[in-house]
């Protein structure tokens, strides 16, 4: 190929900007070697890399609901019946925070005068935060390096499923790390800042979501303890003196070591501990969004790591490190080989280097621009390797059908046939493209599913092959064989 | 280059659809069959029945894997080239999976550990299907906006849907289950069995010329359209084989029995309709 043509190629702003955006995405994938070892941006899922992931189900369920009672009536009765927290979470659906299955609701849902019109196995988005919230928490105070909790939530928004993925931690010390609970205690001032013993944290059977009390601005958490620890806390309030002085006695809320809350009892709840034990209490953290910030930090800190609702362990994998480097190597060594085999199969069909070349190229720069984009939004996995493949194959078919259109018996017409050429072998590409996005759409925007990745990389390899990449290839083809 | 001896204009659009349409009856039959019995036409693996399963390299023999997992519900091992022993075990509590997962880091520390609860693995199982469905129903109505006729259209999304059903009854026949891997494999046939049929479309009716020389030309192109992707796959294949990178292998296997089925959709049930739509509509 002489100079000349090799400037005419470079002169089609198609050209350019594949020429543009494979740099910027060799300078975004950043192959380098560090430590002596290869290494690139590529972020790859847990069958790629080192770790473990757990993937958790909700014991919980979001159910829709008619009736004629005042709400708060029916929720407490609704309460009482099943035995389990159950929250208005919008106008018309309510969480109920232990499993039942959709007949044993419906027959108590109607026993407290109403219906239950939908059921659905999950959370509220909110519990949902919160849940995250409280496992990012346990997996930073042990500072575990690379971690990603992701709640899965339904086109509903309900959310039936959390993930969790943790680099570099075997599957055993995982479940350990989302299993193990905080040390919660209650501590009581007794005199000159010395503290006194209370309970223990399995001495509170339920913790409430942040609230307010009826005609107050005042937010708070309540919470309920056993029998066994209202009676500790009636004792220790009288033996230490806090219901005659609650102000000279602070009640301490300890997790792990560390104060996390400090209060007097109220005058009422001092009064009513001299009558008699309380299970109800209620904490109070003070007004407007510093309170309910305060409150929803209590909230987590009274659970001591336990999770709001049960949860299920539905499916774990783990991947050693020398595992994921060898199949790292494989899928590098399948890659290439299948390059070299479509080479070698478009070679024996045109015999011509300065077509398949070309192909080759285009096809490469594809993959190169997918990978660059992927270093900022998708994660490999084997299912989005899947998908690469499924790139490299429908971009060769179209590369394919763009020579065969504008060579008509191996020769390359004029120029203003060649454009209408083109245009033909363009829209066969379009329409092909059309259908790979939409069959592939479900599938990207299915949050559950695991394929999620394979969609879109499909997806983004069809657009990219479609808006830039194979309509350059026309006008280098043109290029190349015009005489 | 491509099949020899076969000339798509030599037969009768009857002759050239009357095979594939046994085959798609056989294969629906055969799913039927399996539908009956077991309640599912294609046999659920592990991602949707749920279970464990241990990936492991070592040159232990299968009695001294299962004598070191004698405590465990070990139902079978799976041996490939270069050491590599497929584990799969059934059902465990949480407590057991737990006891499990620590002896595998203890005896194989290389060894990978997969694990899908039952219900999880249903409500894969739906979005599996869900998935196949709606892509199947989105490539429908792209095909049909495109082409605006009944036939053509219709053409297609029949050889496409012929493709699917006869690729998973061969892999009902060759017992491959269905998994994530396999899934997305059928899915990826729906996009590389519609590439061919809207060539071959587009060239017969939007070209002008003899019908007999755009199904050639068409023919021509589509073939080595197919068989550069068959050469992708079948090196893809041959890694994923000697190398027991599962998810590759099984995806590669699909792809190779459906692309070969989807060249004789494409160029006797495709081909067939619309050449006979073209010699009965007088098509221009």
């Amino acid at each position: 190929m002489n100079k000349n043509k090799l400037v005419s190629i470079l002169k089609h702003w198609q050209v350019t900007l594949v020429i543009i955006l494979v740099i910027g995405s060799l300078v975004a994938i950043y192959p380098r070697f560090e430590d002596g070892k290869f290494t690139t941006n590529i972020q790859y899922g847990l069958d790629l890399q080192d770790g473990t992931w757990l993937q958790m189900e909700f014991k919980a369920e979001v159910v829709g609901f008619q009736t004629d009672r005042p709400y708060e009536e029916f929720i407490g009765d609704l309460r009482d019946k099943l035995d389990a927290d159950v929250y208005l979470i919008d106008d018309n659906r309510l969480e109920i925070r232990k499993f039942f299955t959709r007949e044993e609701l419906e027959s108590v849902f109607s026993d407290a005068g109403g219906t239950l019109t939908s059921y659905e196995q999950g959370v509220s988005r909110a519990t949902a935060e919160e849940v995250k919230q409280i496992l990012e928490n346990k997996i930073n105070t042990l500072g575990t390096k690379d971690a990603k909790v992701n709640p899965l939530t339904g086109l509903s928004g309900v959310t039936h499923y959390i993930r969790v993925e943790l680099a570099g931690v075997s599957l055993a010390q995982a479940k350990d790390i989302v299993g193990k609970q905080g040390k919660f205690e209650i501590r009581i001032h007794t005199t000159d800042n010395q503290t006194e013993h209370v309970l223990y944290g399995d001495s509170i059977t339920s913790v409430g979501v942040p609230s307010r009390q009826p005609g107050s601005q005042v937010w708070g958490v309540s919470f309920s303890l056993n029998e066994e620890g209202a009676a500790k806390f009636r004792e220790a309030a009288i033996q230490y003196g806090a219901v005659n002085d609650p102000q000279r006695h602070n009640l301490d809320m300890i997790l792990d070591g560390n104060i996390v809350y400090s209060a007097a009892l109220s005058d009422d709840l001092a009064a009513e501990l001299a009558v008699e034990p309380i299970r109800q209490l209620y904490a109070s953290t003070g007004t407007g969004d510093q309170g309910l910030t305060a409150a929803k930090n209590l909230e987590v800190h009274l659970r001591a790591g336990a999770l709001p609702v049960d949860v299920t362990v539905a499916g774990t994998g783990y991947v050693p490190a020398a595992l994921s480097d060898y199949f790292k190597m494989m899928c590098l060594l399948a890659f290439v080989l299948a390059t070299i085999a479509v080479g070698i199969t478009v070679y024996y069909r045109y015999r011509e280097p300065s077509i398949v070349l070309p192909m080759i190229g285009t096809n490469l720069s594809e993959i190169i621009i997918l990978l660059g984009i992927a270093t900022f939004i998708q994660q490999l996995d084997l299912a989005a390797i899947a998908g690469l493949i499924a790139v490299l194959g429908t971009g060769i078919d179209q590369l394919v059908v763009i020579t065969d259109e504008v060579l008509h018996e191996g020769k390359v017409p004029s120029p203003s046939l060649y454009k209408k050429r083109l245009t033909r072998a363009l829209s066969i590409i379009a329409v092909s493209a059309a259908t790979v996005i939409f069959a592939m759409l479900p599938l990207a925007l299915m949050d559950l599913s695991n394929l999620r990745g394979f969609a879109i990389i499909t997806i983004l390899g069809v657009l990219i092959g479609v808006t830039i990449t194979r309509p350059a290839y026309g006008q280098i083809i043109m290029e190349i064989l015009s005489k | 280059m491509g099949l020899i001896g076969y000339d798509v204009n030599k037969y009768s659009p009857r002759q050239m659809v009357t095979i594939p349409m046994i085959i798609l009856l056989l294969a629906l039959v055969s799913m039927g069959y399996s539908m009956a019995t077991t309640g599912m036409p294609v046999n659920p693996g592990m991602d949707f029945s749920g279970g464990t399963a241990v990936t492991l390299f070592t040159t232990d023999s299968a009695q001294e894997i299962r004598d070191v997992f004698s405590g465990y519900p070990l139902l079978n091992i799976g041996e490939g080239v270069n050491n590599g022993k497929y584990l799969r075990f059934g059902p465990m509590d949480d407590a057991a999976l737990q006891s499990l997962a620590t002896y595998v880091g203890e005896k194989y520390p290389e060894a990978k550990i997969d694990q899908i609860g039952a219900t999880f693995g249903q409500t894969l199982q739906q979005q599996a299907f869900i998935a196949l469905l709606f892509s199947f129903i989105g490539m429908t109505i792209v095909v049909f906006l495109a082409f605006r006729t009944l036939i053509p259209a219709g053409a297609v999304v029949l050889s496409a849907f012929a493709d699917i059903a006869m690729t998973a009854a061969v892999m009902n026949l060759i017992g491959m289950d269905l998994s994530l891997p396999t899934t997305a494999a059928l899915l990826m046939l729906i996009g590389y069995s519609v590439d061919s049929d809207i060539l071959l479309t587009m060239r017969v009716l939007k070209r002008q010329g003899k019908l007999d020389e755009k199904l050639a030309g068409a023919f021509r192109t589509g073939i080595i359209m197919t068989t550069t992707t068959l050469a992708a796959v079948v090196a893809m294949w041959v890694v994923a084989f000697a190398g027991q990178i599962t998810v590759i292998w099984e995806i590669a296997t699909v792809l190779i029995i459906g692309l070969l089925i989807d060249m004789m959709n494409t160029w006797l049930t495709n081909a067939g309709i619309i050449k006979w739509y073209v010699l009965n509509r007088g098509g221009k």
